[in-house]
């Protein structure tokens, strides 16, 4: 059963200062030795994961920044492929929901230990492209302010006029655009702001895990259980709605945009989900030899270079669409400007709805294709279909 | 009566303990069956990666038939149970990307049902033919 709490000594901050408040105190409290946390570079036109040991290191961390470079997930691999000596502490990983939910997949795929680490969520309004997001901080000159138009525009501090002329998460990454998982419902434990009164920031709890870390807490930082914020879900209700129906619109013509594909494998090796350290698609397999080109060629009457790059993105799909958490980094990597995020995003879940799977839901729920049952997918025998 | 010359091309992933045994004893029997089809021996069809039937259907295969052991009695005990989560995948995937996903079948055929292999061979070629060639045999920017 997930408890929500105020924190005494953030009422009145403003969102990010009162995560860097929080994360310093769980510093301090000693349960975690460090936190990986999102924060501003030193040029402050991006926005890096850290690790951060030192409380005083916490200045400029900044979770919320419209701006995501990797998903943190690689990061957390790094972290925890191996224990961590027991007098080391532990970790706290701050993630976007579609990292925690990748670190959640990549923990039922063996490649995460979770025993060293936490895992705090946060309400995430959604990331510009990189270029994107760069190109505006140099144009306002303040990452601040880039930042708060972005959790403006959620809705948060004002109300959202349903029917304004321009949808402004058009300006987004195409799979922000289209999230309906934008909370960390499946973290240990989650920063919350969507739906809060006068802006004060909202730990929830969702976890054993994190029923540790907020008794860790509870005196250092004043934690004061509350019943969850009243307008918390119907605010989130009503960004899913308008998202559902977003992806039911969202058309994308698959095999015709896959065609700009220049197989530079950098939508594989961004992808969280990606892990296999041998992957079937390297170019040695893929490849032919000269004779066999000219062949093909022959056969066809002409063959595409590089060959089978539609070849690439189907088998990617089929080995990882059923734990795609769509955060759309491939979209940002694709140098070819494919709507990767859309096109992955929409493959992943129609696959995931074959068998009433959320990728990093619950790590308990097993991985669809390493399950089965003795009865399901009629229709997959059923010829017609 | 005019007939159309289209012949589609077949090509069968058949496991080894039933399907493709199957295969073989609709031969030894002598049923006829269409000559449509090109086999591939697999070990189990739980072992078969989609990106092989995803590669003939690209190259302009008009059907893959992938057979494998009865629920149940499959020799690595849950193989084909593993094959229909993966056919299901790879036919939700080959409908976003707009392709024919019935021009991908999963059957089960035991060792002892050569008729139902001959059978389900004829069957397959009358609907594919209906279907006509893969559209993507003549697509070469894929």
């Amino acid at each position: 059963m997930s408890r929500s709490f105020s924190v005494g000594e953030l009422k009145g901050l403003d969102v990010p200062e009162a995560i860097r408040k929080f994360l310093g105190t769980l510093l301090e409290s000693g349960a975690v030795k460090a936190v990986l946390v999102p924060k501003h570079t030193p040029a402050n036109n991006m926005v890096t994961q850290v690790l951060v040991a030192d409380r005083e290191k916490l200045d400029g961390a900044d979770p919320l920044a419209p701006v995501q470079m990797i998903n943190a997930a690689h990061a957390v691999r790094e972290l925890a492929k191996e224990p961590l000596e027991q007098n080391e502490g532990k970790i706290a990983a701050v993630l976007r929901p579609c990292e925690v939910r990748a670190v959640i997949e990549l923990i039922k795929l063996k490649q995460i230990l979770p025993d060293s680490l936490y895992l705090i969520g946060y309400d995430c309004p959604g990331v510009y492209d990189v270029k994107e997001y760069r190109d505006r901080v140099e144009a306002v000159g303040d990452a601040d302010k880039v930042r708060g138009e972005v959790l403006e525009q959620f809705g948060n501090l004002k109300e959202r006029k349903a029917e304004a002329a321009a949808d402004p998460e058009a300006v987004l990454r195409g799979a922000c655009q289209l999230c309906t998982h934008f909370t960390a419902d499946s973290a240990d434990l989650s920063l919350c702001w969507i739906g809060a009164e006068d802006h004060s920031l909202l730990v929830n709890v969702p976890s054993e895990k994190g029923e540790q870390l907020a008794q860790a807490m509870e005196g250092a930082a004043g934690l004061e259980e509350i019943r969850e914020a009243p307008g918390r879900t119907k605010q989130i209700e009503a960004v899913r709605d308008r998202r559902l129906k977003a992806q039911e619109q969202d058309q994308v013509e698959l095999l015709s945009e896959l065609q700009a594909c220049i197989r530079c494998y950098n939508c594989r090796e961004v992808c969280p989900i990606c892990y296999c350290k041998e992957c079937l698609l390297i170019p040695a397999k893929m490849g032919y030899s000269s004779e066999r080109y000219l062949r093909r060629a022959q056969k066809k009457g002409q063959i595409k270079m590089p060959v089978d790059t539609v070849l690439y993105h189907l088998t990617k799909m089929n080995h990882m669409a059923s734990s795609c958490v769509a955060c759309g980094l491939c979209e940002q990597a694709c140098p070819m400007d494919i709507p990767l995020g859309r096109i992955y995003s929409r493959v992943g879940r129609h696959v995931q709805a074959l068998f009433d799977y959320v990728p990093g839901r619950s790590l308990e729920e097993e991985l669809p294709v390493t399950t089965f049952k003795e009865e399901e997918l009629p229709q997959v025998e059923d010829i017609k279909r | 009566m005019e007939r159309s010359t289209f012949e589609p091309r077949i090509i069968g992933f058949l496991c080894n303990w039933c399907t493709y045994a199957g295969a073989d004893l609709a031969g030894t029997s002598r049923i006829q069956y269409p000559p449509n089809i090109r086999i591939i021996r697999m070990m189990c069809s739980g072992s078969l990666d989609p990106t092989y039937v995803l590669k003939v259907l690209l190259e302009g295969a008009d059907g893959v038939l992938i057979g494998g052991c009865h629920p149940g009695e499959c020799h690595y005990i849950s193989g084909n149970l593993k094959a229909r989560r993966r056919v299901a995948i790879l036919k939700s995937v080959l409908q976003d990307a707009g392709l024919e996903p019935e021009r991908v079948w999963l059957r089960w055929i035991s060792a002892s049902e050569g008729a139902y292999f001959a059978e389900t061979v004829q069957e397959m070629v009358d609907h594919i033919r209906a279907l006509g060639p893969n559209p993507l045999k003549l697509e070469w920017a894929v």
